[in-house]
């Protein structure tokens, strides 16, 4: 039988810094690695949405944005948690109770769980199980089942419009996803993320000096950037950001939601491109791996590059309409990802 | 005459049709049981059940294709609703077609059948005045709620009564008819509150899955009382400050225009040469400004967040708005023009004030590269725009459509050039057109109308800094009261940001006017939105509402 | 392909040339320019009390009291209510009420943007600037021909 989970080192390393072992160990250990992994993600997400989403853009768009509070702006984190937490939660009539409520759970709650299998250099990497990057993909797109709640159960056109809108951008997008990961798994072997991002650590070449690594994007690009396109589309930013579409179906799935609901949504939608970002590092550029830095650092700066890029996007790229998006979903991107695999398939074959 | 006839045998096709007053009286017969001519055109009285009859002669015979609007009154003794007709083809060819209907039974027939624009008008006439339209088909209330009480218009209306307004829910109007097993449809509102809908607009929506199955623009929410305010105030200086407020979106010295046109007119005011050229200059200032905000807010419909485009267009907005406030001292409500000229010279130093211009004109060609590789050169926007929202030309010429949402479907009409007014006619510049007829199109043709508005201003601001110092008269010597004669009457139009915006007026022989009529070209613009967003998607829906880029101060007025 | 990566680029040039065009309000008074025309400022010893303002005021926002010798007693402005279209301004023979390039004004309840003539008073000049030179007032339009000529008392 395959052990379900290998090493597992960060929880093993807790516990053997607190001198614990066996059950208790195991149960301490999970637990505080967890909170620990949880509130990495949660910086992150703090930092992106209130403030430096506000800077991206604003630099983008000739402003200066965030300013007023702390040095750079920077305490407005705190002072828009709390007017975000303090504002009335209106909760309109006919709505259906436990699908409206549990909805804005399910969105962080399903993005932060993908993070337990992603490996963050320096040890920090909760659990390592034999189909990571599955269990990985598998946790991204539970938000789906969150915001078809959300859309279904808000008792609002727009909501229902909005909710049906991210179930298709999900199916559509999904697929051509999880088959240009596959095309990784061909070379690597393995779904497990520690030996994915082992084998990309091997050099690829070696140019005057310098070895350039065996990361993915370098081996093969094109997979690279069908994933990154996917990967938009699975997070919902533009062009594909049709669930929500503002100025369509004003704020889709999200449309009846305020107070901490909305806080809930909001830091799910964050922490979903952080796990898009992740995904992509630990798939295509060697996870935490690079040089001089030590690899949670570059993990971040990675995820950080993700998520600029997504806010680049945004800042240029029009939104498509929804039967085009379909359309590049169906027509393209399925066809270019199973070529994709199958060409790497036979390359893997003809090499192996 | 048929419609593909070309340009330049125009001029001669032209000559041939019914123009004068004693020539369309030939035409029009027994049709005509009076004459009513107004200042600007011949006017026939006619019964009110040959309406029909009438205009169909005089646009299919006469080549009078552009019903430009629609204005009702109450007299002392009848009802009245006229029909301002022209031509797309020489707008300097008018005649309006008066009916008089009794005052107990004040009912005419519909021009909805010879010109679709009649709709709304009439709509308007029937909820304002009270006049009622056999053959219209769909005679409900357009600006005030279905349940107002009265026609505020009339004579009779008693201002003090108390309006119960009730609210109840909208029915779907396809929920019957579209309930099969196929599927049903969904009724939505957009608006009167919705991010894309630019100010207080509800459009009724049903949709089919997310094709549109049916529009209904629902407007009135911004409605303000513009044309009895100004039938309450004085000729010489109160109604000035008003047109600014019609369409606000900075386009306030082309408003100013339309009623500083009709007004001298009226009263045979003459406008210096040099007051000219400064109107015409801070006129098409604020068209770059009002081209720059519909550019910016398209974009802002298509692109869904508040993206780049939109905060360069309203960067370059600034400039312009900083320009206008060393002129007028205002930044968007100018109240600039007074009747025979403006109310100040350009601002000293004037080498600074030109200076200014200059470098904003000298810019002006990277800005408009840098939008060029932002939007209309974009893969996804043109995916998006092209062969969307598509208007042909005969459709926009029968719902009355001008400005650049005409000339984007091909048809070369531009009062600027066909009724000349101002310095234009001194000018170098063209009438931009594009035959795409869709929303391309209508973003191209701002994004280069905007370099024709350009040029305009380069050349005023040459022939201002050469003028002599001595001839800088900026107002002719004006009556300080205006009374003109009692019953003149008046349609004048200019060519706005959005398009032909006509002012009508009837003297009563006071200080102020017995009638106010605005012809708002968004309030016509507006009206193809069903026939341009049917059984399409949604977000089309949006981008084709943007691209007519309609301004409800003025839709509603 | 090409259009979006131009459309990418050029706001990433944007980006990174690090110009704004934010005006940080509070903290830097913006430029105003000389004819910008914002709360009024009355001034009783100037004013002759000639009504002129309140009769060419195009929306009643102007309301003067007078005794029954004519000497004026109120002077209330609505600022509010104000279209700032500056024509009591321009019809003033003697310069009592202009328009400063002041255009901040708060007030918790409309009724407090009335102003009386001792707050129309004490509006203060924006960066202490009379604009009166800047504004050439022509008042040639105010004195032609015709019916009505101008009147003052």
């Amino acid at each position: 039988m395959i052990p379900l989970q290998s090493e597992t080192p960060l929880p093993d390393t807790i516990a053997n810094l607190l001198g614990l072992s066996g059950l208790l160990g195991t149960i301490v250990g999970a637990l505080l690695g967890a909170f620990l992994i949880a509130n990495i993600v949660l910086l992150q997400t703090a930092v992106a949405g209130p403030w430096a989403k506000r800077k991206i853009t604003a630099a983008f768009t000739d402003r200066i944005s965030v300013n007023r509070v702390g040095p750079f702006g920077l305490l407005t984190i705190v002072v828009d948690a709390v007017r975000l937490l303090s504002k009335e939660l209106v909760i309109p009539d006919g709505v259906d109770r436990p699908a409206y409520d549990l909805g804005p759970l399910f969105i962080p709650f399903s993005a932060i769980l993908g993070f337990a299998v992603i490996p963050m250099g320096n040890g920090i990497h909760l659990a390592d199980p034999e189909t990571g990057l599955v269990f990985a993909f598998a946790a991204a797109s539970m938000a789906s089942l969150g915001i078809m709640m959300m859309g279904y159960g808000s008792d609002n056109k727009y909501s229902l419009l909005g909710g049906l809108r991210a179930i298709a951008a999900n199916i559509a997008y999904e697929i051509p996803l999880v088959v240009t990961g596959a095309s990784v798994v061909l070379f690597t072997g393995t779904l497990r993320m520690s030996e994915i991002v082992a084998v990309q650590a091997e050099p690829l070449l070696t140019v005057a000096g310098v070895t350039i690594p065996q990361w993915f994007a370098f081996v093969n690009p094109f997979a690279f950037v069908l994933f990154v396109i996917a990967n938009l589309a699975e997070v919902g930013r533009n062009p594909f950001d049709i669930p929500e579409a503002p100025t369509e179906i004003v704020a889709g799935y999200q449309t009846e939601y305020s107070s901490v609901y909305f806080v809930l949504i909001y830091l799910g939608e964050f922490v979903h491109i952080f796990l898009g970002g992740a995904i992509a590092a630990t798939l295509f550029l060697g996870g935490p791996a690079g040089p001089i830095l030590p690899g949670f650092v570059w993990f971040l700066i990675k995820i950080w590059g993700f998520y600029f890029f997504t806010q680049w996007a945004r800042s240029a790229i029009p939104r498509l309409r929804v039967d085009q998006f379909l359309d590049i979903g169906w027509k393209g991107m399925l066809v270019l990802s199973f070529a994709n695999l199958v060409l790497t398939a036979i390359i893997v074959g003809v090499i192996a | 005459m048929s419609l593909e006839k070309p340009q330049d045998e125009q001029s001669n096709a032209v000559v041939a049709k019914p123009t004068t007053g004693e020539e369309l009286a030939e035409l029009l017969g027994d049709l005509a049981i009076g004459r009513d001519d107004h200042m600007n055109a011949p006017g026939f009285v006619i019964r009110p059940t040959d309406v029909q009859e009438t205009l169909f002669r005089l646009r299919d015979d006469a080549g009078f294709d552009h019903l430009s609007n629609v204005t009702a009154e109450e007299r002392e003794d009848r009802y009245e609703t006229i029909y301002h007709l022209t031509s797309y083809d020489d707008r300097t060819r008018e005649v309006s077609v008066v009916v008089p209907t009794t005052k107990d039974d004040p009912r005419s027939q519909s021009a909805n059948p010879v010109f679709r624009t009649a709709d709304w008008h009439e709509r308007e006439a029937y909820d304002l005045i009270g006049i009622e339209y056999d053959d219209h088909p769909d005679l409900r209330r357009i600006l005030l709620p279905d349940t107002w009480q009265g026609h505020p218009l009339s004579k009779d209306f008693d201002q003090r009564r108390p309006q119960v307004v009730t609210l109840k829910e909208w029915a779907n109007p396809l929920a019957d008819d579209h309930r099969d097993s196929e599927g049903e449809t969904m009724y939505i509102n957009i608006g009167p509150h919705h991010p894309a809908t630019h100010g207080v607009l509800h459009v009724r929506t049903v949709l089919d899955g997310e094709q549109v199955a049916d529009v209904d623009p629902d407007i009135g929410y911004l409605h303000r009382c513009e044309e009895q305010m100004c039938q309450t105030k004085t000729y010489r200086h109160q109604i000035m400050p008003y047109p600014d407020r019609w369409d606000y979106g900075s386009a306030g010295l082309l408003n100013e225009w339309a009623y500083a046109r009709a007004a001298e007119d009226l009263n045979d005011i003459d406008v210096p040469e040099y007051a000219q050229i400064i109107r015409t200059m801070g006129a098409e200032l604020c068209r770059i400004a009002s081209h720059m905000l519909a550019v910016g807010t398209f974009a802002l419909d298509v692109y869904g967040d508040f993206t780049a485009i939109f905060m360069y267009a309203m960067r370059d907005r600034e400039i312009i708005q900083n320009i206008l406030e060393d002129l007028t001292g205002q930044r968007m409500m100018f109240n600039y023009f007074r009747l025979g000229g403006v109310v100040w010279d350009l601002p000293e130093p004037r080498e600074e004030f030109f200076e200014k211009i200059r470098d904003f004109l000298d810019d002006l060609p990277g800005t408009l590269e840098e939008y060029h590789d932002l939007i209309s050169g974009n893969e996804i926007l043109q995916l998006r725009t092209i062969d969307t929202g598509v208007l042909p030309p005969e459709v926009a010429k029968s719902y009355g459509a001008t400005g650049p949402v005409a000339r984007a479907s091909g048809i070369d009409y531009d009062l600027r050039r066909d009724d000349p007014y101002g310095y234009y006619d001194e000018l170098d510049w063209d009438v931009i057109t594009d035959d795409g007829c869709d929303n391309y199109s209508r973003l191209l043709c701002r994004m280069r109308e905007v370099e024709e508005s350009a040029k305009i201003i380069s050349q005023c601001v040459d022939l201002l800094e050469d003028w002599p110092e001595e001839e800088r008269t900026i107002q002719s010597n004006v009556p300080r009261t205006l009374r003109p004669e009692d019953d003149t009457e008046i349609y004048r139009a200019v060519e706005g940001a959005k398009g032909e915006l006509g002012i009508y007026i009837r003297a009563d022989g006071t200080d102020k006017p017995g009638r106010f009529k605005i012809r708002s070209p968004c309030f016509s613009n507006l009206q193809t939105l069903p026939e341009i967003s049917n059984g399409e998607y949604l977000p089309d829906m949006i981008a084709s509402l943007g691209s007519l880029d309609i301004i409800l101060g003025e839709v509603d007025r | 392909m090409i259009g979006l990566l131009k459309s990418m680029a050029t706001t990433m040039k944007h980006a990174l040339d690090g110009e704004t065009f934010t005006v940080e309000y509070p903290d830097v008074a913006p430029e105003v320019s000389p004819r910008f025309r914002g709360v009024h400022k009355f001034s009783q010893e100037r004013c002759i009390w000639c009504r002129q303002c309140e009769n060419v005021c195009p929306n009643d926002t102007i309301q003067i009291v007078q005794d029954d010798q004519r000497n004026g007693e109120q002077y209330n402005l609505h600022i509010g209510q104000c279209i700032y279209c500056r024509l009591c301004e321009e019809v003033c023979p003697v310069d009592a009420i202009l328009l400063t390039q002041n255009f901040e004004f708060t007030a918790d309840t409309k009724d407090e943007f009335v102003y009386n003539k001792e707050q129309l008073k004490n509006v203060p000049w924006y960066k202490d600037i009379d604009p009166l030179n800047s504004r050439e007032p022509d008042r040639d339009a105010w004195i032609g021909e015709g019916d009505g000529e101008v009147d003052y008392q």
